[in-house]
């Protein structure tokens, strides 16, 4: 110990001899502004400044041997021999793929260089290149391995992440962190105020223990700089959306044919008599679909004086819908502060507070009977109007067909959610070695809901005859939520290196981690009328029912107590190894299974240092990565392995409700961690100056899966408040590969092109459901269809698609007499009828001849961004692609009266005139079952974002830079898919790809400023 | 010196993060374990109320034993709407049934509710503890009595709940033994249950013996049935409402007739996604007329349809008729002039009979919140007077020592409400009366979901139910799912 000291205090000596004294200024290569804070050190000395305010530096005790290593976060490092030189005048470049760019891992941050796991950062620059309306957005086609769904394209919708497949028929979402905050609803935050995005893949997120085995997803604020003078950003822009398509529905002439024939073929009388009147008949597509605006402003603040850093941004942020307007629309606004000063001497402080407010107003999406399915499925010769003027009923249309218009302005609801965030932290170190962080970070969350039913008839008038009718009374759901959360991390880092050439970093650690939430409000029955939901108010109310009677208000307690070690350790840079064990308690098992071990390992070889490399021409950084670990997940809510009262025991007794208890989900006291053996093989390279590529093997191996299982209902699962129970009854494999390849070169001052584009195949398969069934059963198909058209069962992808395989179509009659009877699934068949295949060749079709037809995970997603520079200005291009999975068609009502798309105009209607879409009767008939007649390719190519910029740089102007752009997201996507919008999906495992009318994702025209002063 | 102050501090700083134990993570939830429950009079009262609740489940049970049979077809939208209760229409359903599947585990869960409080009878004493255990005993009785109906053998488990793992470890058990299991539930139930209860909907001791003499019948005990339904018939706690028209009406909900009632309300509704969970009557919202238009009624779902062969089996002059099936045609023809000339309009859906079930079809009026179909008020009439009086008859005519002269008498008593005089008494005995009686019970009670368990009983069902098979269609399959779910050591019904 007393040998690595003496060590240090010699290197710390002024270095005698031909010592001189050096000056200089560094700038910023782009804006030509003085860069201060910048560092200025001596290559294998200890000796070193940072630029002032003005960039500039004074160094002394540097010999003209000396080599002088200029760098600053952000920028490319230049090396510079001082030789005869005194002064220095030093442009650093920007690089946001600089391979000592710092990255966040966890507890601590680490060069790129070092790092041995799969992990891929977003920087700011993307994000801003991407222009995302959310955060989540800026993954989307950016990290190979990444897939984003979205749930919705209506405004506010959610998004969901998948890193590496799908490793559960539960939670699949990453844990993400803010500034190390948990904040897993990212639309409260301002993508503006994002400096970078880490994505942990594998078994690095080890540290991270219980509940890494989604990945993690590291996001860090813009912070201000030490010694910087104070700079504004402002950006803002607005738009206009559209929708990207529109179905081809039939008008009133060819739905009047379509439906006589239809009527005909089952001896029926013609409804439409006179056919030649009927034109084109209503569009109930053009009737919702409308253009929506958008905008956002926000502004950033930041700067940092001799011992402190500061930043602030607030933004505002408004989205209308393609569907709805301001009936689906989403208000944002958020303000941010951080705030970071060095106390006493090697005391650091930190502290930031989020605020954020968001209001969204949503329509029926989605489902059976939302908007969008009613626009395809009302009939076109249904006007608008009535001869009144009165928005017309729904007459003859099934029970779930109403007028959309009259649905959207009985639409009447508005979530509105307040968050508050804080981080406080505090860093003392003693020395260089050591440094001693613990970090409390909160969240708070007031969700107050406000759901109006009003007083409608979508049919008859005064005839109850559709699901949405609501004759007598009106009624006002005011649920109220608070949700809190909190950790507490506390630990240290030992950084030391022994004999020149061996690094050591230590980190011992713990995490306390709490969220739970409380439940309030009531229910108003009774309501007066209302024409806008700002006018709702409880206290109008006839009578008043309270939400919690009976149980308690408490909506879940999850606590997690987590101990961590890790060992980082290099041979000259060259070698690297990292090993992590973590220990976790989760309150979200029983006593005697609450603990788990979980142990990572990583190892990297840096092979460019090696002497063989360091010559080449071609490769100018080589680095092999491998890790292999065991990630844990106890994402299955609070109390599942004890019998609570949580359940519905409601009965009337004179003739008045009483409300009683119940026992709720079913318990089962032996469920624990859910594990995960995670293994990545990879390559980074970095060659011809210009390219670098990352190659990635990986695979996943969950065992123990907390599923949500299937049990016999004599244990009480289908009592009213009940619920299956959680138990660790399944494995699931995901393996894949990960190729992301850049090109990035600045040809001359006034060119410059980037090139991404990554790729990632992936793997998943079902290796074990332990249930006694084999399998387990999810999303609906039709109405009132057999269960379970989507499936998790081993041997294969989780949540494929379960029906009848089809081939061809009857063409006669002698086909059906020759063919497996129809008996056991409904009517028999007759000519124009779709052919199930008799899997089992028995001689019926029965359920048992259901199989496979495809799943809604994609074998292979990309991404491509194409950037240049030219002059003063810049272009950005954008796109991702999804291949191999399937889409359910399930929008259509298939109902003698309900409108059809264009493909039912190539129907069957004689022998031999096609194989592919059924005959059009009203009689019942086999065809609507599930098959694979209702599946399609979902396969697309998107351009996701175009942008073209111009930047003034006038350094005379009161402004530091002046940016303009014009920017289109969603310009196009080539798929054969026929539905709106083949990149949303529920993100439900199991029925997640199920179109029942997807809202699409607008494409959106806008026009942005940035300034910075 | 400066070395060993980092030291304390690391050392401080490790005390400090080390100090947290594993007791942070053992969290009680504010909410009530069901093991630490039963504590004071009130959470007895409340744990029997969530089993009461699942009496409401029973809707199906209703609809489907009068769809079953020959009253009723199964109607809705089309031939393919709710397959499961098309199938059981047209008997061929089979081991793969969503609607059966619903009423294994609605009962089943209706089981365990009761169970959960027998589990813990004895563990705090208060006044009034035995009419709770008496009320849960009759419950678990009543769902054991329509799991037997249904499904014969059926594991049975008594004073416990089945949990989590336990599945694997019981048998089906003989349909005997839960018989006998019933009756001694029953008999306790008859021995410490009030005529009266303080609330009505309460289950009373009438309820009870009315039940019990149900179960004796079913299981052709006849002298066993006679004496319990004469003790209940002579208690005169109960009595015939003079006017069959109002009998079925909201306004005349838990009447001197009804010795046990299913209660429902308009109040609190629910959705497709959980139709046990509705306080209403769902069956109702089934049942009512597709897109109506007119008075006293609302529409629905014209599921449970009455044939024609129905409407015309009873007489002409008899009261209960034009109460018990509406036919649409006449009531339409009736109603001309309703809403200024408009009249009645309504729509048609599959197997459109012209008649539907007026006993239980939505009212107008009813507030309805939640779902207008799911949510209606219509208490069902689980066991009226008039079926015990003609369950009496049928023991006493069909007893070892028949009593045909007490028959007629019960029978009689139906009669003559049903014609509003004597003239249609009956003066028949030996098989005759007892085929009478059985006529009789049809038409009395057509729509209240006995009929196909009486044909089955009878041994009429092959005869009467069209596609019935006999040793096969007795009982419904127990959906084989639930073999699989609880370790494949079952047999299924046989037949399926």
């Amino acid at each position: 110990m007393r040998n690595f000291t003496i060590t240090i205090i010699l290197a710390a000596l002024p270095w005698i001899g031909t010592a001189q004294t050096i000056s200089g200024k560094v700038v910023d290569g782009s804006t030509k502004a003085p860069l201060p804070g910048a560092s200025v050190i001596v290559k294998n000395k200890a000796i070193g400044t940072n630029t002032d305010i003005d960039g500039l530096f004074v160094l002394n005790g540097v010999s003209i041997d000396d080599v002088l290593i200029f760098s600053s976060v952000g920028f490319q490092t230049q090396e510079l021999k001082v030789g005869s030189n005194t002064t220095f005048n030093v442009v650093l470049q920007e690089d946001v793929e600089a391979l000592d760019e710092v990255v966040v891992v966890g507890y601590g941050t680490q060069s790129k260089k070092e790092i041995t796991g799969a992990v891929s950062v977003i920087s700011s620059e993307s994000i801003e290149a991407i222009k995302p309306t959310r955060i989540e957005q800026a993954l989307q086609g950016q990290v190979a391995g990444v897939n984003i769904t979205s749930q919705s394209g209506s405004p506010g919708g959610g998004l969901d992440i998948r890193i590496r497949g799908i490793s559960t028929n539960g939670d699949n979402r990453p844990l993400i962190l803010v500034d190390g905050n948990v904040i897993e609803e990212l639309s409260v935050i301002n993508p503006n105020d994002v400096a970078s995005v880490s994505v942990l893949k594998d078994a690095s997120a080890g540290i991270y223990g219980t509940r890494a085995s989604n990945g993690v997803i590291l996001i860090t604020t813009k912070q201000g700089r030490r010694a910087s003078p104070l700079t504004v950003e402002y950006n803002a822009y607005i738009g206009l959306q559209q929708t990207t398509r529109k179905l081809a529905t039939l008008n009133a002439t060819e739905y009047a044919l379509i439906t006589n024939e239809a009527h005909a073929a089952a001896g029926q009388a013609l409804p439409y008599t006179n056919i030649s009147d009927l034109g084109q008949g209503t569009d109930w597509q053009d009737a919702v679909f409308q253009l929506a605006p958008i905008h956002n402003q926000d502004v950033s603040l930041r700067g940092g004086g001799k011992k402190s850093t500061y930043s602030a941004g607030f933004s505002s942020f408004g989205q209308e819908g393609i569907v709805g307007g301001d009936k689906a629309s989403f208000k944002r606004i958020t303000g941010r502060l951080n705030y970071g000063i060095e106390l006493l001497n090697k005391i650091n402080l930190k502290a930031s507070l989020l605020y954020s407010g968001t209001a969204r107003q949503t329509l029926p999406e989605n489902a059976i009977g939302s908007l969008l399915y009613n626009a395809v499925n009302m009939s076109p010769i249904i006007p608008l109007r009535d001869s009144e003027g009165n928005l017309s009923r729904a007459l003859n249309m099934p029970i779930e067909v109403v007028n959309p218009l009259a649905q959207d302005r009985a639409s009447l609801n508005e979530t509105q959610a307040d968050r508050l965030s804080g981080v406080f932290g505090i860093k003392y170190q003693p020395t260089d070695k050591i440094s001693v962080e613990a970090n409390y970070q909160w969240n708070y969350t007031e969700v107050l809901g406000r759901y109006f039913s009003p007083i409608v008839d979508f049919g008859e008038p005064g005839v109850s005859d559709k699901v949405f009718d609501n004759l007598t009374v009106r009624v006002f759901d005011n649920p109220f939520d608070i949700y809190r959360d909190y950790t507490v991390d506390a630990f240290i880092n030992y950084t030391d290196t022994f004999f020149e050439k061996h690094n050591l970093k230590l980190t011992l650690g713990n995490s306390v981690f709490r969220t739970f939430a409380e439940g309030f409000g009531a229910t108003g029955v009774g309501m007066p009328e209302i024409t806008n939901i700002d006018q709702a108010n409880l206290n109008d109310a006839e009578q008043i029912v309270p939400k919690f009677i009976n149980v308690s208000n408490e909506l879940f307690d999850s606590r997690l107590l987590s101990y961590f070690a890790r060992l980082q350790y290099d041979y000259n840079g060259k070698y690297i190894l990292s090993a992590v064990l973590r220990r976790d308690a989760s309150s979200n098992f029983g006593p005697d299974n609450s603990v788990g071990y979980f142990p990572s390992a990583s190892l990297g070889w840096i092979a460019s240092e090696e002497k063989f490399l360091q010559e080449s021409a071609f490769v100018d950084f080589a680095k092999l990565r491998l890790s292999y670990g065991i990630l844990g997940n106890d994402r299955i809510g609070a109390f599942r392995y004890v019998s609570l009262l949580t359940g519905e025991g409601v009965y009337v007794f004179d003739n008045a409700l009483k409300y009683g208890i119940a026992s709720g989900a079913v318990a089962n006291p032996s469920i624990k961690w859910e594990q995960q053996e995670a293994k990545n093989i990879g390559l980074d390279l970095r060659f011809l100056k210009y390219f670098d590529l990352t190659v990635d093997y990986f695979e996943r191996k969950t065992i123990d899966l907390l599923l949500q299982v299937q049990t016999s209902r004599i244990n009480g699962v289908t009592a009213p408040g009940a619920a299956n129970p959680i138990a660790n009854a399944g494995s699931i494999e995901n393996s894949g590969i990960e190729f992301s390849l850049g090109y990035d070169r600045k040809f001359n001052d006034d060119f410059r092109l980037g090139l991404n584009f990554n790729a990632a195949k992936l793997k998943n398969k079902v290796t074990s459901v332990e249930n006694q069934l084999g399998y387990e059963i999810g999303g609906s198909f039709g109405i009132g269809g057999l269960e379970g058209p989507a499936r998790m069962e081993v041997g294969f992808p989780m949540g494929y698609f379960y029906g009848f395989k089809t081939d061809g179509i009857f063409q006669n009659q002698a086909e059906v007499d020759a063919h497996a009877s129809y008996q056991k699934i409904g009517p028999s068949a007759s000519p124009g009828d779709l052919r199930y295949v008799d899997i089992d060749m028995d001689g019926m079709i029965t359920e048992d001849d259901r199989i496979n037809l495809g799943d809604p995970i994609p074998d292979l997603t990309m991404g491509l961004n194409l950037s240049f520079d030219y002059k003063n200005f810049d272009f950005q291009s954008y796109f991702f692609a999804s291949l191999g999975f399937e889409i359910v068609r399930n929008y259509e009502r298939n109902n003698p009266l309900t409108n059809r798309t264009a493909y039912v105009m190539d129907r069957w209607t004689g022998p031999g005139s096609t194989n592919s879409a059924p005959r059009v009767t009203t009689a019942p008939t086999t065809n609507t079952l599930f098959s694979d007649f209702y599946i399609e390719d979902g396969s697309f190519v998107r351009a996701q974002n175009m942008q073209l910029g111009y930047t003034i740089n006038d350094p005379s102007a009161a402004f530091e830079k002046l940016r303009f752009y014009l920017s289109v997201n969603n310009l196009f996507t080539l798929t054969r898919y026929e539905g709106f919008d083949p990149t949303t999906s529920t993100g439900s495992p199991l029925g997640g790809g199920f179109d029942q009318g997807f809202y699409p994702n607008p494409r959106t025209f806008s026009l942005g400023v940035n300034v910075k002063f | 010196m400066k070395r060993f102050k980092i030291r304390k501090l690391i050392l401080l700083t490790l005390l400090a993060v080390f100090a947290c134990s594993d007791d942070f993570v053992v969290v009680e939830s504010k909410n009530q374990n069901t093991e630490n429950y039963f504590n004071t009079a009130e959470e007895y009262e409340l744990a029997l109320i969530g089993a009461y609740d699942l009496l409401q489940s029973t809707y199906l049970n209703v609809m489907l034993g009068e769809i079953a049979s020959d009253n009723t077809l199964a109607g809705g939208e089309n031939a393919t709407d709710v397959p499961g209760i098309q199938q059981v229409d047209d008997m061929i359903h089979t081991t793969f049934n969503q609607q059966l599947r619903d009423i294994w585990g609605w009962m089943f869960s209706g089981v365990n509710r009761a169970n959960y409080i027998l589990e813990f009878q004895d563990k705090t004493d208060f006044e009034g503890r035995i009419n709770i255990i008496a009320q849960a005993r009759f419950l678990r009785a009543y769902y054991y009595f329509e799991l037997v109906k249904w499904f014969g053998d059926v594991p049975l488990v008594v004073d416990k709940r089945i949990n989590f793992g336990q599945q694997f470890e019981v048998d089906r058990t003989p349909t005997s033994e839960v018989y006998a299991q019933i009756e001694t539930d029953l008999l306790f139930a008859i021995e410490n249950l009030p005529v009266q209860q303080q609330n009505v909907g309460k289950v009373t001791k009438g309820a009870a013996q009315a039940l019990l003499g149900k179960a004796y019948l079913y299981q052709e005990k006849f002298g066993q049935a006679a004496d319990v339904l004469d003790t209940l018939i002579a208690s005169g706690n109960y009595s015939l409402i003079e006017d069959y028209s109002t009998l079925f009406e909201n306004t005349n909900e838990n009447n001197s007739e009804s010795i046990f009632e299913v209660q429902y309300t308009d109040l609190e509704g629910a959705s497709f996604d959980c139709l046990q969970c509705s306080e209403g009557n769902v069956a109702v919202g089934f049942q009512g007329v597709r897109s109506y238009s007119g008075p006293l009624f609302e529409s629905g779902f014209s599921f449970n349809v009455p044939t024609e062969e129905t409407y015309n089996a009873f007489d002409e002059d008899d009261l209960r008729r034009d109460y018990t099936i509406l036919n649409i045609e006449l009531f339409a023809e009736q109603n001309a002039d309703y809403n200024n000339g408009a009249g009645v309009t309504y729509g048609e859906g599959f197997e459109h009979t012209g008649y539907f079930n007026r006993k239980y079809l939505p009212r107008k009026g009813d507030s309805n919140i939640g779902d207008p179909n799911l949510t209606n008020p219509n208490n069902y009439r689980s066991i009226r007077y008039a079926d015990v009086l003609l369950m009496a008859a049928e023991a006493h005519n069909r007893k070892t020592t028949p009593d045909d002269a007490q028959a007629l008498v019960y029978i009689n008593q139906v009669r003559e409400r049903a014609f509003g005089d004597n003239t249609h008494n009956l003066t028949v005995g030996g098989t005759t009366l007892t085929q009478a009686i059985w006529d009789e019970r049809r038409l009395e009670l057509v729509g209240e979901g006995h009929r196909f368990f009486d044909l089955v009983r009878t041994g009429q069902a092959k005869d009467k139910i069209d596609g019935f098979v006999e040793n096969k269609h007795e009982l419904f399959p127990i959906p084989s799912i639930e073999i699989e779910l609880t370790g494949n050591r079952w047999d299924q019904n046989p037949g399926y």
